[in-house]
């Protein structure tokens, strides 16, 4: 694989990136988005060079870095961008990542959190009265994380906009000259974790009074007329000026509930509002031509936030991932969200190391959630940190751009990524879990742990996003709040146990996420909200599979009657037990002919195959327990294998059998040959050594020691063939390097050269794997052509 | 007491976490545990539990109907009956649960308005947590909060200029302390913090340690001289170091036995190196306690504290100049987190055996958190 290099900026064509697809086209080049992140203010001058290189070292071509508004900001309102403090000239610092051939994605806030103290905030701003958030007693909402608590701000303060505005200003003239193609900046990301900073209960804020006008605002568009509002409400209201927000939840029947649901929906429509006015003024202040991205933190789902609504709003948005290894089956069910609901699955922060007030992560942990991530198809990643620095451990480079023993393997998880042209892959799914956003809501507004506690934050730290609901029936059959969760997890467990793959969808994603799916499964209780139901029956009218229940709706989210119509097709189901969801997982896979590839035993083992056009191009096989198995997968035809990681190479006929320890993954990289890809019956190449004679140096930091990592005695017979050598990234123009730049190259270390690679062809056109008949999800593949990249 | 620009540099995830093990175990124990069978997982209840585990967390409204309760190694708890706060311990042994939050419904928006409404824009993070216990105090003297068990109950809060007191105690200004742990002869996890400007303004871990350190002889009972000049050299002169086995030092933070201490640095399980002179005296005072007690023990009853009554005296005298940290805060740290490491409930205790406050402004709440 070829290292980023420098760039002649000379060639570059004109042209403003663009996110296409999964890529980001820059005109001369067509980048996935693989970056490391680098705090430059925490980093002394003198190592940024230093630093920076040793990100370019991991195969990574592009460098995030926040820009912090509380440090650059000076005690006498002015900025220092370098005037008086060295390590603060970003400007300096971007110039310096263009001078290397490398990308930058900025992120000025104006939150950032990255740890600071009121995080990245000025304090005067924190403590402006105008600016902050208000409670329902119109008390300031505190953020309690170290070193300080703080005053969250409000997304509503008009104060506090102006006070950003400033801020982006300030940022555009030092960021604006820096932007591609005259520079390096190729994204730029609006605020951080737009979700409240964090206190996020239901009723914890906003009432600060910009935010109750935005509120009666929000509900006259959504009702249009008072009259509306009051048959809804079951109040009688003179005008939109006088109905209040909800300030606690109060509701014991149904039809009481409309106003809090109702407030759940404005929380995700100020945070939205609030985003798209930072973009507006960013773009104002001369940050424009370039894509944006937004970053949702963990507890996405307790959340109040509509995250199809701010991928409106942004030309990107992700999901950040900190998990130990022990969450497989949170950063599962959180990617298989990103990529059901979206094309492109991408991370802005998946998590290498952590900071000292959240759960500890080991580097077992980091590199197992991110091979985990990308098994259920993240296809864009940002290593969060790359290099370390204060209030942070874990990031395989250190502040003085020295590589930790750590670094190899994520070096050579980027290799592979970039080998295998791993963002143009796809991974088959043919099940659809709709995540009803009106449920959702529900759980939110029915949440009793307060706001420090907030769903969200349950959900983060190994809870789900119902732990705080309450119990109530609330006038339905049972607690609605919780139990379209529980049908959920119950038809999500089933589909893992049957080893099928699945995706969940948002049930605000654009209509054509929901397509071409076998089976769509979307919980229904006593009310619905009309516009999914609706959707829900053009994808039955299209030809899917749709099963709801355990209620046909009868009311809408308003608490109205609501016509479910006749002659819906819908399977109405009962997930009443486990074993109802087993019975009705069976059920689809006889009637439906629902695949199971790479059939894993035990069933406790999961896989994930990612394909190309030539079919298995990378497989993932995961151990979620705690104990070490020794696992078998059925494979359509031969292939031999290389764990990227380790660079054991199995060949393997029609079964792999391969050792996973506790809570492992292996990355297994199809490697290519015309007899082993072959279909058509002929001999795979027989080993021509044992796995001994393997020259690949074991990563000092690794899941799987190698003696426990060999296959046992019915395995796949490890090869000693040639290596191949890395493949280059396919690159439009060729990049010049100058002389200083040879030098500085040949002097990186880099590891032992390997024999050149055998030639490997594709796959015979014969050896596909065989295709379903009805047209199947690839898990956020698709261009609008039909073409993947 | 914590700066606003506090440094935290030199660990990695298995250092960190053995040190939140020694003070915080049930962190620990949540994230080694068994992941959850289930996107939604369910107790079975009520359970037969031979080991409690985890927290249940149970929310009842104001008839003590319980609205919600989940336990949080094992997820959503159904079926349990109306749960006045009196009856929390036993629907911690019903339900199988270690630990368990009670609250009515609406109290976690009480504490947020309240915790708001009093914190004001020049504290520090100490002074923060310090508003934030009086909250929960309150709350739970109001009956609408019960943590179970409660090894901080009948504690006084201090002031901030009690606590700012007891850690000019500890840790003077522009001065370090050090703690290095080993286990099997291997340095097991090690902490270094600097009090600078009157705040804790830099922690340090072993990754830093040990660059300033070198190459270590690999005996702690020698090598903690030259760790503390390392940290000395780099950071700030060391007013008191800490160097021991892990298994010494974790067992010691849980013992009922103030006199351990001292029998561990006598017999050099443990080394205090520099040893300022409220350690000393501390370390004095708990020798001749224990002495007094073990004594008795023996000889039937016999009281043999006249033959060292003198001793006693002088230390005593040296406590009250060095101004002890319990003097200051009005109540033995280590003995409280001993308790609450052990998980002794205080809450039924009466006030009288407490130890009184000295100052005036400490809350000595018995019901409370």
């Amino acid at each position: 694989m070829e290292l980023p290099s420098p760039t002649a900026y000379s060639k570059r064509r004109p042209k403003a990136p663009v996110l296409k697809g999964r890529v980001l086209d820059l005109g001369a080049d067509e980048i996935p988005l693989y970056s490391g992140a680098l705090h430059y203010w925490r980093i002394e001058r003198r190592f940024w060079r230093r630093t920076l290189e040793a990100v370019r070292n991991l195969g990574l071509d592009t460098v995030e870095t926040y820009i912090p508004w509380g440090v650059h900001e000076q005690a006498d309102g002015t900025f220092d961008f370098g005037e008086r403090h060295e390590r603060l000239d970003v400007g300096a610092f971007l110039e310096l990542v263009s001078e290397l051939g490398m990308y930058a994605i900025v992120r000025p806030g104006p939150h950032i959190n990255a740890e600071l103290t009121y995080f990245g905030l000025p304090e005067r701003v924190v403590h402006d009265p105008e600016c902050q958030a208000r409670s329902p007693r119109r008390n300031p909402v505190i953020q309690p994380f170290p070193p300080r608590m703080f005053p969250a701000p409000s997304y509503a303060s008009r104060k506090y906009h102006e006070e950003v505005g400033r801020w982006f200003d300030a940022v555009g003239q030092v960021v604006g000259p820096h932007l591609w193609p005259r520079g390096a900046v190729v994204l730029t990301q609006v605020d951080n974790e737009g979700t409240f900073f964090f206190r996020n209960g239901p009723y914890d804020q906003d009432y600060h009074r910009d935010a109750i006008d935005r509120f009666r605002a929000f509900l006259e568009e959504r009702y249009g007329t008072v009259a509306a509002l009051n048959e809804a409400y079951r109040r009688v209201y003179s005008s939109f000026g006088d109905v209040p927000p909800p300030e606690r939840f109060d509701a014991h029947e149904a039809n009481e509930l409309v106003p809090h649901l109702d407030w759940a929906a404005f929380h995700e429509h100020l945070i939205g509002d609030a985003l798209a006015r930072m973009r507006q003024r960013l773009h104002d202040a001369g940050v424009r031509e370039v894509p944006t991205i937004h970053n949702i933190p963990l507890g996405e789902t307790g959340l109040p936030v509509s995250i199809p609504s701010i991928a409106r709003v942004v030309d990107l948005v992700g999901l950040d991932y900190y998990h130990p290894a022990r969450e497989h089956r949170v950063v599962k069910r959180r990617t298989a969200y990103l990529a059901g609901t979206f094309d492109f699955a991408y991370s802005p922060e998946l998590g290498v190391g952590a900071p000292p007030w959240f759960t500890p992560l080991s580097h077992h942990d980091s590199l197992t959630v991110a091979m985990t991530a990308a098994a259920y198809g993240l296809r864009g990643f940002n290593l969060y940190m790359a290099v370390d620095r204060d209030r942070w451990y874990g990031a395989p480079i250190d502040a003085r751009g020295e590589l930790r023993t750590e670094a190899s393997a994520w070096r050579r998880w980027v290799q592979a990524m970039r080998r295998v042209r791993f963002h143009t892959l796809d991974r088959r799914a043919e099940v659809a879990l709709v995540v009803p956003n009106e449920y959702r809501r529900l759980s939110r507004a029915t949440h009793l742990f307060g706001g420090i506690a907030s769903p969200s934050s349950v959900e983060a730290i190994g809870g789900t996003p119902v732990e705080g609901c309450s119990e109530e029936p609330l006038g339905f059959k049972g607690p609605v709040q919780i139990l379209w969760w529980k049908a959920i997890a119950r038809i999500s467990d089933a589909l893992t146990r049957a080893q099928i793959p699945y995706v969940f969808v948002d049930s605000d994603a654009s209509k054509d996420r929901f397509e071409d799916f076998k089976v769509v499964f979307s919980p229904t209780f006593e009310f619905v909200d009309p516009t999914r139901w609706a959707r829900l029956r053009d994808l039955r009218a299209s030809g899917a599979h749709v099963v709801v229940g355990p209620a046909v709706p009868t009311l809408d989210e308003r608490m109205l009657p609501f016509d479910a119509g006749t002659g819906h097709g819908f399977d109405v189901a009962l997930f009443d037990t486990d074993a109802d969801a087993q019975f009705k997982v069976e059920d689809w896979i006889v009637r439906f002919g629902i695949g199971r590839p790479y059939a894993a035993a035990p069933s406790l083992v999961e896989t994930a195959g990612h394909e190309d056009e030539h079919g298995l191009r990378m497989l993932f096989v995961m151990n979620p327990t705690r104990d070490a198995i020794n696992a078998s997968v059925t494979l359509p035809h031969g292939c031999r294998f290389e764990d990227v990681i380790t660079g054991q190479e199995f060949l393997a006929e029609h079964h792999l059998e391969i050792r996973m320890l506790p809570q492992s993954i292996r990355a297994l990289e199809v490697i290519r040959s015309p007899e082993a890809a072959s279909n058509t019956g002929a001999p795979i190449a027989p080993p021509a050594a044992e796995h001994a004679a393997k020259p690949t140096a074991a990563p000092a930091v690794e899941p799987e020691p190698a003696d426990e990592s060999a296959p046992t005695a019915d395995a796949a017979k490890p090869e000693a063939a040639p290596r191949r050598a890395p493949e280059r990234p396919r690159r439009a123009t060729k990049r010049k390097r100058s002389p200083a730049q040879r030098s500085r190259r040949a002097s990186t270390p880099a590891r032992a050269p390997k024999p050149k690679r055998t030639t490997l062809g594709k796959a015979s056109k014969a050896s596909k794997p065989s295709k379903p008949t009805k047209p199947t999800k690839r898990t956020g593949a698709r261009t609008k052509k039909g073409k993947r990249k | 007491m914590i700066s606003a620009n506090l440094r935290f540099e030199g660990f990695d995830a298995a250092s960190w976490t053995k040190i939140i093990s020694l003070f915080a175990p049930g962190v620990v124990e949540r994230i080694e545990s068994e992941p959850a069978s289930s996107d939604a997982p369910e107790q079975a209840t009520p359970v037969g539990i031979e080991a409690p585990r985890g927290t249940l967390v149970v929310v009842v409204d104001d008839d003590d109907n319980v609205l919600r309760a989940t336990n949080t190694l094992t997820g959503r708890v159904t079926g349990i009956p109306a749960t006045p706060i009196a009856a929390v311990p036993d629907i911690a042994r019903l339900y199988g649960a270690s630990q368990v939050v009670w609250f009515r419904r609406g109290t976690m928006e009480e504490l947020a308005e309240r915790l708001a409404m009093r914190l004001r824009p020049g504290d520090d993070y100490g002074a923060q947590w310090l508003v934030l216990a009086r909250v929960m105090r309150e709350l739970g003297e109001a009956r609408l909060l019960r943590l179970w068990p409660n090894s901080f109950a009948g504690v006084p809060i201090p002031s901030m200029p009690m606590l700012s007191r007891a850690l000019d105690v500890v840790l003077p200004d522009g001065h370090a302390a050090v703690a290095v742990l080993w286990q099997r002869g291997e340095p097991w996890t090690s902490v270094a913090v600097r009090r600078m400007g009157g705040e804790i303004d830099w922690i340090a871990g072993p990754d830093l340690i040990s660059r300033w350190t070198g190459p270590l002889g690999g005996d702690w009972r020698r090598d903690h001289r030259v760790i503390a000049a390392a940290v000395a050299r780099n950071m700030a002169p060391v007013h008191v170091g800490l160097f021991s086995e892990e298994h010494i030092v974790r067992d010691l933070l849980r013992t009922p036995d103030a006199g351990r201490w001292a029998r561990a640095a006598a017999v050099r399980d443990i080394a205090f190196y520099p040893t300022p002179a409220y350690v000393g005296v501390a370390l004095g005072a708990d020798v001749v306690r224990s002495a007094t007690r073990q004594a008795a023990s023996f000889l039937g009853g016999l009281k043999l504290f006249e033959s060292i009554a003198p001793i006693a005296a002088e230390l005593r005298s040296r406590v009250t100049d060095v101004a002890s940290v319990s003097a200051a805060l009005g109540f033995n740290p280590l003995e409280a987190l001993g308790r609450f490491l052990r998980g002794e409930d205080r809450s039924s205790l009466p006030a009288s055996t407490l130890p009184a406050p000295e100052e005036s402004g400490a809350d000595n709440g018995e019901n409370g958190q």
